[in-house]
């Protein structure tokens, strides 16, 4: 483990974007993430250790007008038992069903999560399709300054994210699906429980007599960072979910992806399983 | 023993054998107060760390250990140099512990360093710097076979040019060897050409079996002391106390009868301690120059580089039968992969032809392994030794030649099955055998025969998940096995005055529930609970001698030997009643506490008392002391040949799958078993054993693989070597086959690596029945499945080669 040199545990909001200014400091939310890597080495905790715990602002999960706002803090646990979830957005209870294990949901955190920024983030893919966003705050003057981006634009690489050194994940906002909203999330893995997924499939949109249009599709493991699939929503775009169409927009899929061979499969059966996954999916939405 | 009631006047007969006793240890362990390695500390201890290579094959240049000297807390520094007395170590003597002039595997040990904390020892480690020149890996055993291979072991060259010539097929290697064949083994019985010509059917295939590990959860360790005139204790999790004693004498050139092994309860063996290893002789290194105690533990990552593996075995086996079912003939060849140095991974052959020669009616059988050095990590013993392999084999070409002759794959074992009676063309003789009743009652209680034909029929029809249900078998020695000059065990067996027992035993307990076993067969005789025993079996300076835990022997050897302690102790009292309440000894009984009349049950007196009284008179003699060996069994001769074994256990699993074929997932949905176990004595134990030795099992079937590319260790870590977890475990149906041995302590025979052997070979034949397609390389991942079913596997062959002799 790195030795530590500083460690601090704000109580408000405003004392952590304050100490974030310098930049030279490690978050450290639950955990989960941080501890295996700085173990491993692959991780070098900075001047100062910033445990966010206990920063009240940062924890709960809200309706605030037509929008969703889930605290960074929230853990998985948490998420999947809310019942503004449950009601509202079942698609994201069900991935963090499929998360780790019971301990590690009751310590990871959402933004931990989002800002590991892994490809095989769990809940970054139905976060995609239900168009979250990710909001964020820095002290750049003295006073507090809060920012938006859609999570869509926020990841950059493995580990890597658009936000700044001095800026803190607060929560992430999630608008309330309309009528008709479908989304069916899918992780596929060597077991049931504890794994990284092999691929993961997240699939939205309205469904209004048989056509599915406001499609996102949103794939885990298949590229340096979850990922959008634009020509696979356009496949589906305003189309009647048929045999035919969902046999080309599994083909789009497999097609528009480009995974790597790494120890947990190769980019040939990721891509075999983009397929059958999505036309699974995709089937099951259809005679849903 | 205190019995609250005053005067029970009768005491009903009951026993305490095939009841559910829980084990000894399970309340100290499930409340966390059981005291480990781990929560060991001495005072004034060092804390022990290894620098390993950074390289897979490379001459080590030079190593500078100046800087790590240097700093604060550091005690001592050590490489090779500095240990001019170094032995080599392990079952062919071919490496030392501190590696001189070479590395050969990612775990090899170059430096050890003791100091104060952990995170000193690991920074020091950072600072010794070693340089390398590579030189070219072998990976893959076929390569180490080529002509011109690069040595593993070569020749060293004296410093007037001469070599140190070993003929070949010798296994001293660290003084070099001409090739890179560290063993062979070659067997046969009857004339497998003949066998071949009479026989209506043959087949040939490759299997490929793959690297796992034991997995233990507690990580292997070791605490080191030399006293102030030179004696050394240690605390360690060795599987093998007594014998390792000598050998550890051996490597630090001392005598045997000054070192002291104690060992603290042990998270977890499988085989895995059976072996000394590196680290435990640096640990007595480091010990040694820093005059002070060591402690060292493994990281899991270190116990995933620096552990033993299961052994990888790539093996092509042909295999003959008539039209009417009856076998004529087994040839078999195999390559294993040794590693870059040799442990017991490489004698698993002796287990392996066991089960080709014997597990069913073969007249002719032929058998070869060469076990080939490489640079990847080394294979040592692990539950089922070997069988898992064999079984793999046989197990999906008894299902193979069955559907070429056109005959129910049950029909077809039991026509070949063994009975007892049998003396096999390896000599092994079967006093008792429930094979026949293992095949039909796991046939019968899953419905296995419908089911088969069911599934097959409905292959074709539409829908992505489809149900397999498989079959297999195994042999395994169930009494004790001649692997060192003998196999006893010897028993203390103490009674105090309140007619409590401690039980002395040279068997070690290292999580199988040997202590509760022990106790149960003890109090039985003696007629007491099982509250009424204390186990004292692990310090070598307390226990008598016992040749370690392995293949399945300690319920039979310990047992046996436990119970003839107890049986003296049961004379002697029943001589001193007789004697006091005046009557025949054969009049009188133990039961319930109490010394009873035998045939009314009547209470004579209460023990306790009884034994009060005699241990303040004089030759009381409370203590006895026995020793069990082994009932006449031989040792194999040159061929491999003999009755290794008092005793062979049996059992027959049926797998059942479901494979999802848009995605490769195998799901086992319900495993059943039969399982010819001479007699339970523990129902819950022998229970946990089957239960726990399953889903070690399903593991190697379906999702533990460690990867290893170019000798390097891709996955050593919980994340990627996917042990199976909860929700994975399927539904089991056990039974037991009561065979009673006539020579297994109360009837039963060793159990303890039987539960796993079956399952890969099942699942294979499964996966078969599910979808028409075989499966001959380990283990069953999606990926691996999915690829073979889209016929995107390339048909595995490896053309049988022997070694030169
Ligand atoms: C055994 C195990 C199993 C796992 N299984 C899964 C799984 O199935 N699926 C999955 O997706 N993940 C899995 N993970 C990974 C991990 O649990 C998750 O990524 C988790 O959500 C991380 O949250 P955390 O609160 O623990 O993050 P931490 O470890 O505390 O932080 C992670 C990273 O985010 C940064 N960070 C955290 N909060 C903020 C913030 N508010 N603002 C800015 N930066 C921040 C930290 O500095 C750090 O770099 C597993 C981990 C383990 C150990």
């Amino acid at each position: 483990m790195t030795e530590l040199k500083h460690y601090f545990a704000p109580t408000s909001l405003d004392q952590a974007v304050e100490c974030l200014k310098d930049g030279d400091v490690t978050i450290l939310a639950g955990g989960t993430d941080l501890t295996p890597q700085s173990q491993a080495g692959r991780l070098k905790i900075k001047h100062t250790l910033m445990n966010i715990r206990h920063i009240p602002q940062l924890s709960g999960i809200t309706l605030e007008g037509k929008e969703i706002r889930i605290g960074t803090l929230t853990t998985i646990t948490e998420i999947m038992q809310h019942p503004l979830i449950r009601q509202h957005l079942p698609v994201l209870a069900d991935a963090c069903d499929h998360f780790a294990s019971d301990q590690i949901r009751n310590a990871a955190t959402l933004g931990g999560n989002i800002c590991n920024a892994s490809p095989a983030g769990d809940t970054l893919i139905p976060l995609l399709v239900l168009d979250a966003s990710v909001e964020l705050a820095s002290m750049p003057e003295a006073k507090l300054y809060r920012h938006s981006m859609p999570l869509s634009t926020f990841f950059v690489g493995p580990g890597k994210t658009r936000r700044s050194l001095c800026e803190l994940v607060t929560c992430i906002r999630i608008p309330l699906p309309a009528e008709g909203h479908v989304a069916r999330f899918h992780k596929l893995g060597t077991r049931p429980a504890l794994d990284i997924s092999t691929i993961s499939i997240g699939i939205a949109g309205t469904l209004k007599a048989g056509i599915l249009s406001n499609v996102r599709v949103a794939f885990g493991a298949v590229a340096p960072t979850p990922v959008r699939a634009s020509q696979t929503e356009k496949a589906l775009e305003g189309q009647r979910l048929d045999a035919a169409t969902i046999e080309k927009a599994a083909e789009v899929a497999h097609n528009e992806v480009k995974p790597i061979d790494d120890v947990r499969a190769s980019a040939w059966y990721r891509k075999e399983m983009i397929h059958n996954i999505t036309k699974r999916i995709l089937s099951h939405v259809a005679q849903a | 023993m205190s019995v609250a009631e005053k005067k029970p006047r009768v005491i009903e007969l009951d026993s305490l054998i095939g009841k559910r006793i829980p084990k000894m240890d399970a309340p100290e362990k499930a409340s966390g107060r059981t005291r480990y390695i781990h929560d060991i500390n001495l005072s004034g201890q060092l804390h022990g760390k290894i620098l390993r290579s950074e390289r897979i094959h490379a001459l080590i240049k030079s190593i500078d250990t100046s800087a790590a000297k240097e700093l604060p807390g550091v005690h001592v520094v050590i490489t090779a140099a500095d240990i001019p007395d170094q032995r080599p170590i392990g079952v062919a003597r071919d490496h030392f512990p501190l590696k001189v002039g070479r590395v050969r595997s990612e775990r090899d040990e170059i430096a050890a360093v003791a100091a104060e904390t952990e995170e000193i020892a690991e920074a020091a480690l950072k600072l010794i710097k070693v340089v390398y020149e590579d030189l070219p890996v072998i990976s893959n055993p076929e390569d180490a076979i080529k002509p011109g291979a690069a040595l593993i072991h070569p020749e060293p060259h004296g410093a007037d040019g001469s070599h140190e010539h070993l003929k070949q097929g010798t296994t001293i290697a660290h003084k070099g060897k001409p090739d890179n064949v560290a063993m062979t083994f070659d067997y046969a019985h009857g004339d497998v050409v003949r066998g071949e010509a009479e026989s209506d059917v043959v087949i040939e295939d490759t299997f490929k079996l793959h690297y796992v590990t034991h997995c233990c959860m507690g990580v292997s360790g070791m605490i080191a002391e030399f006293d102030a005139s030179g004696n050394l204790l240690m605390y360690s999790n060795t599987q093998v106390p007594f014998l390792h004693k000598r050998e550890f004498a051996e490597y630090l050139n001392m005598d045997p009868a000054r070192i002291r092994i104690i060992q603290p309860p042990i998270g977890g063996g499988f085989g895995s301690k059976l072996d000394i290893y590196p680290f435990e002789v640096i640990c007595l290194y480091l010990a040694r120059a820093a005059k002070r105690p060591i402690k060292m533990l493994f990281t899991r990552e270190e116990e995933f580089l620096a552990s033993p593996t299961r052994q990888p075995v790539l093996l092509t086996l042909r295999s003959g039968c008539k039209k009417d079912g009856t076998l004529t003939f087994r040839q078999v060849h195999t390559l294993h992969d040794n590693g870059a140095y040799t442990s017991w991974g490489a004698t698993t052959p002796f287990v392996m032809m066991q089960t080709f020669s014997s597990l069913y009616r073969v007249p002719h059988c032929d058998y070869h392994t060469a076990a080939v050095y490489t640079n990847n990590p080394y294979a040592g013993s692990f539950r089922g030794y070997g069988n898992l392999q064999a079984t793999f084999a046989i197990e999906q070409h008894m299902d193979m030649l069955a559907e070429k002759i056109g005959m129910d794959p049950l029909a077809f074992r039991l026509k070949n099955a063994q009975d007892s009676g049998e003396t096999t063309g390896q000599g092994m003789v079967f006093k008792s055998c429930g094979f026949k009743d293992c095949l039909t009652t796991a046939a019968t209680r899953s419905d296995y025969t419908r089911k088969f034909k069911e599934n097959a029929a409905n292959r074709s029809k539409p829908g992505n998940i489809k149900r397999g249900v498989g079959m297999a078998s195994m042999l395994h020695v169930g009494g004790g096995a001649k692997i060192y000059p003998s196999d006893g065990c010897g028993t203390i067996l103490k009674m105090d005055d309140f007619a409590n027992v401690t039980l002395i035993t040279g068997a070690s307990e290292i999580g199988q529930g040997s202590e509760t076993v022990l106790s149960q067969l003890v109090c039985e005789e003696l007629g007491l609970p099982i509250s009424a025993i204390t186990v004292v079996n692990n310090d070598t300076a307390i226990t008598p001698w016992d040749v370690g835990v392995h293949a399945s022997r300690t319920t039979f050897i310990a047992g046996n030997s436990a119970i003839g302690a107890a049986k003296k102790a049961k004379t002697k009292i029943l001589a001193v009643a007789a004697k006091k309440y005046d009557c025949a000894e054969s009049d009188l009984d133990l039961r319930g506490g109490f010394v009873i009349r035998a045939g009314s049950g009547e209470v004579v007196v209460e023990l306790s008392k009884l034994l009060r009284n005699l241990h303040f008179q004089d030759k009381a003699e409370l203590v006895m002391t026995t020793f069990y060996y082994e009932p006449p069994s031989v040792h194999q001769d040159k061929g491999f040949k003999g009755n290794v074994s008092a005793a062979y256990a049996w059992g027959t699993q049926v797998v059942e799958v479901e494979v999802d074929t848009d995605t490769g997932t195998v799901r086992m949905t319900k495993v059943t078993g039969a399982h010819d176990v001479g007699r339970v004595l523990n129902r819950l134990g022998i229970e946990g054993q089957i239960e726990g030795g399953v889903v070690m099992g399903q593991g190697y079937a379906l999702t533990e693989d460690l990867m290893i590319e170019n000798g390097v260790m891709k996955n050593p870590n919980f994340r990627d070597y996917k042990l199976v977890t909860a929700p994975e475990i399927p539904e089991m149906d056990i039974s037991f086959i009561e065979s009673m041995d006539g020579e297994g302590p109360q009837g039963a025979k060793g159990v303890g690596e039987a539960p796993s052997i079956c399952i890969a070979a099942a699942t294979a034949n499964a996966i078969a029945n599910a979808t028409g397609v075989r499966m001959f390389e380990l283990p069953f991942t999606p990926e691996r499945v999915y690829r073979t079913l889209h016929g995107r596997t390339p048909k595995l062959y490896w053309k049988p080669w022997r070694a030169e002799q």
